[in-house]
C-alpha cells in the first residue's frame, strides 16, 4: 500500500513537476523492462539525481530499489532520515565508518543478496556540473561479489545548474536523464569492472549532443 | 456553436475544420504507406506530423477555448521558451537569481495582459525588470562577466515573454465587434506567421539563387524573402474575414508579418550559429526546439498587435 502511494506520488506528482515545470527529458527508460536485479550507477551534481532516477522507474522495480545516500548528511536528524527511507528506500551509508562497524560494502552486498536493487553515485558526493569526478571503488567491488547483477549506466545533465551543491533557489532549466543499456562486468579485477562503469557514463555524455555545449559554471 | 457556455464562431469552425481535416488525412496516407512498406523516411515524416497535431491542438486551445485557457498556455509556452534560451545562454552560477527573477516575471506580465492594464504592461519588463535583474546580478557580487549577463537576461525575458504576451491582450483589445471574435484576431497572426515560413521556404527552393544572410542561414534567398512576403500579403486579403480590417488593412498586416516574421526567424538562426547550435533542444520531434517554432511568431506578435490597434484606432 505504501509502496503504491509512493509509485503514485512518483508518476502523477514528481515526474509531472520535472517534465513540466524544471524541463527534465528522460531518454531510454524501457531498459528497466528486461532486467530484473541491477545496480543504476550515475553521475551526481545534485539533490534531483535521486528523484530523478526513482520517478523513472518502473512500479515493479520501484518498490526493490534502494538509494544509497550519506547517512553523515542525510541521517543528521530522524525526521530526514525517514523521510529518506520513505521516498528513496535510502541505505544511509557513514562516509567515515565508525571502528567496529560494518562496512558500507558489506551492507549493499546484503541488500543485494536479499534481491534489492540500488542507486549509486560512485563520485561519492555533489560535484561540480559537467565535471565527473573520480569514483569510489565500491561499486566494483559490488558488481564483482554479484555477477548475475548488471548495472545500469545513467548520465545526468544539467541538475548541477537546475540545483547546485549548497544552493537552494531552484531554477527551471533543461535537462537530461540519459539510461544507458546493462552491462554485465564479467571478471575479477576491480579496476577493470570500476573502468567499464566510467567507460559506460562517459559514452552517454558524449552522445549528449548538449554537451558541445557545456555551462560556463564558475 | 457552444460548448460549456462558451461560444465559438462560425469562422473559427471552419478554420479548425480544415486544420484537422488536413493533418487527418496525412495521417490516414502515411498510415496507409507504413502499412505497405515502413521505412525511415517515412517514420521521420510521421514523427513531424504527430508533432504538428500537438501544435493545431494548442493552436485549437489558443483560437477556439475559453480565453482564460488561451491565455495560460500562452503563457506556459512562454514560459517554455524562456527554459530554453536560459538553457542555451551560456549564463554564469552567479545568473541564477536573475533567472529566477526572470521566471517571476513572466506571471505577472500575463497578469497585466490579461487585465489589460497597457500602460503597465508596457513599462514593468522594459523598465522595472530591466533595472530589478542587474540589481540582483550586483548583489551576487561577482563581477567577472557581469555586464553580459545584464544584457543576455532582460533580452531573453523581453524576447521570450514580453514580445508573446501582446498576444495575450488581443483577447481584450475593444477592436469594433466582427464574426470571428479574438480567436479571429489569434488565428489571422498565427497562420499569417505559420504560412509566412512556409512561402518564404517554397520560394527559396522554387527559384532561390541570391543569398540574403550567408553567413546566417545558407538557405535563405532574396527570391524567397521576396515572393514569400507577397504571397503572405495575398493571403491576408484572403483571410480578412476573420479580422475587422479593410482588405488593404489586412494586406499591409500580412506585409508586416512576412517582414518581422522573417526578422525573428534570422535573430535566433544567429543566436544558434553563435551558439553552435542547429536546434534550441529536441522538444518536438522533427522541428527542434520550441524555440526552433516561435521564433517568427515572439517578433511578429507585438507588430501585428499595433498594428490592429492603429487600425481600429484604438
Amino acid at each position: 500500500m505504501k509502496d503504491l502511494l509512493l509509485y503514485l506520488f512518483y508518476q502523477l506528482i514528481v515526474r509531472p513537476w520535472l517534465t513540466l515545470i524544471i524541463g527534465v527529458r528522460f531518454s531510454n527508460r524501457q531498459v528497466f523492462d528486461n532486467v530484473r536485479q541491477f545496480i543504476v550507477v550515475a553521475n551526481h551534481n545534485s539533490h534531483f539525481d535521486m528523484v530523478s532516477i526513482m520517478a523513472a522507474l518502473p512500479w515493479r522495480k520501484l518498490k526493490n530499489t534502494r538509494g544509497v545516500a550519506a547517512a553523515d548528511y542525510f541521517g543528521k536528524t530522524s525526521f530526514s532520515a525517514r523521510l529518506m527511507n520513505f521516498f528513496f528506500h535510502a541505505i544511509l551509508i557513514e562516509r567515515h565508518r565508525k571502528e567496529g562497524a560494518p562496512s558500507a560494502i558489506e551492507i549493499l552486498d546484503g541488500h543485494l543478496k536479499a534481491g534489492k536493487s540500488l542507486v549509486l553515485f560512485p563520485e561519492g558526493t555533489r560535484g561540480q556540473a559537467g565535471v565527473i569526478a573520480d569514483f569510489k571503488k565500491g561499486v566494483a567491488i559490488l558488481l564483482r561479489d554479484n555477477p548475475g547483477i548488471p548495472f545500469i549506466p545513467v548520465y545526468l545533465d544539467g541538475f548541477g545548474r537546475v540545483l547546485p551543491k549548497d544552493k537552494w533557489l531552484i531554477i527551471p532549466l533543461v535537462c537530461k536523464v540519459r539510461f544507458g543499456e546493462p552491462v554485465y562486468p564479467a571478471g575479477q579485477d576491480v579496476d577493470e569492472i570500476l573502468e567499464k562503469v566510467r567507460d559506460a557514463i562517459f559514452k552517454l555524455k558524449d552522445k549528449d549532443e548538449r554537451d558541445r555545449n557545456v555551462f560556463d559554471y564558475k | 456553436m457552444t460548448i460549456a457556455g462558451h461560444s465559438i464562431p462560425e469562422e473559427i469552425l471552419w478554420i479548425l475544420a480544415v486544420i484537422f481535416g488536413v493533418l487527418l488525412s496525412c495521417s490516414a496516407i502515411i498510415y496507409l504507406l507504413r502499412q505497405r512498406r515502413d521505412t525511415s523516411l517515412l517514420k521521420e515524416i510521421h514523427l513531424r506530423v504527430w508533432s504538428w497535431w500537438r501544435i493545431a491542438i494548442g493552436v485549437a486551445v489558443v483560437i477556439a477555448g475559453p480565453p482564460w485557457m488561451g491565455a495560460l498556455l500562452i503563457a506556459y509556452i512562454s514560459f517554455v521558451a524562456m527554459r530554453e534560451m536560459f538553457s542555451i545562454g551560456q549564463l554564469r552560477g552567479a545568473d541564477r537569481a536573475g533567472i529566477f527573477a526572470a521566471y517571476l516575471a513572466i506571471p505577472v506580465q500575463y497578469f497585466l495582459a490579461w487585465h489589460f492594464y497597457f500602460e503597465q504592461f508596457l513599462y514593468f519588463i522594459p523598465m522595472a525588470m530591466f533595472i530589478v535583474i542587474p540589481v540582483l546580478l550586483v548583489l551576487n557580487g561577482r563581477m567577472n562577466q557581469i555586464g553580459r549577463s545584464m544584457s543576455i537576461i532582460p533580452a531573453i525575458l523581453m524576447l521570450t515573454a514580453y514580445m508573446p504576451s501582446h498576444m495575450v491582450l488581443l483577447y481584450r483589445l475593444p477592436v469594433q465587434p466582427h464574426p470571428a471574435g479574438a480567436g479571429g484576431l489569434l488565428i489571422f497572426l498565427i497562420m499569417l506567421t505559420a504560412f509566412n515560413d512556409v512561402f518564404q521556404f517554397t520560394w527559396g527552393k522554387l527559384l532561390g539563387k541570391h543569398k540574403i544572410l550567408p553567413y546566417v542561414s545558407p538557405n535563405k534567398t532574396w527570391e524567397g524573402f521576396v515572393g514569400g512576403i507577397l504571397t503572405t500579403s495575398c493571403l491576408g486579403m484572403i483571410l480578412s474575414f476573420l479580422t475587422p480590417l479593410l482588405w488593404w488593412q489586412a494586406c499591409i498586416t500580412g506585409f508586416v508579418v512576412g517582414l518581422t516574421g522573417f526578422l525573428g526567424d534570422s535573430i535566433i538562426s544567429a543566436i544558434k550559429r553563435d551558439l553552435r547550435l542547429k536546434d534550441t533542444d529536441d522538444l518536438i520531434p522533427g522541428h527542434g526546439g520550441a524555440m526552433d517554432r516561435l521564433d517568427s511568431i515572439l517578433i511578429t506578435a507585438p507588430f501585428y498587435f499595433y498594428l490592429i490597434k492603429y487600425f481600429a484606432g484604438i
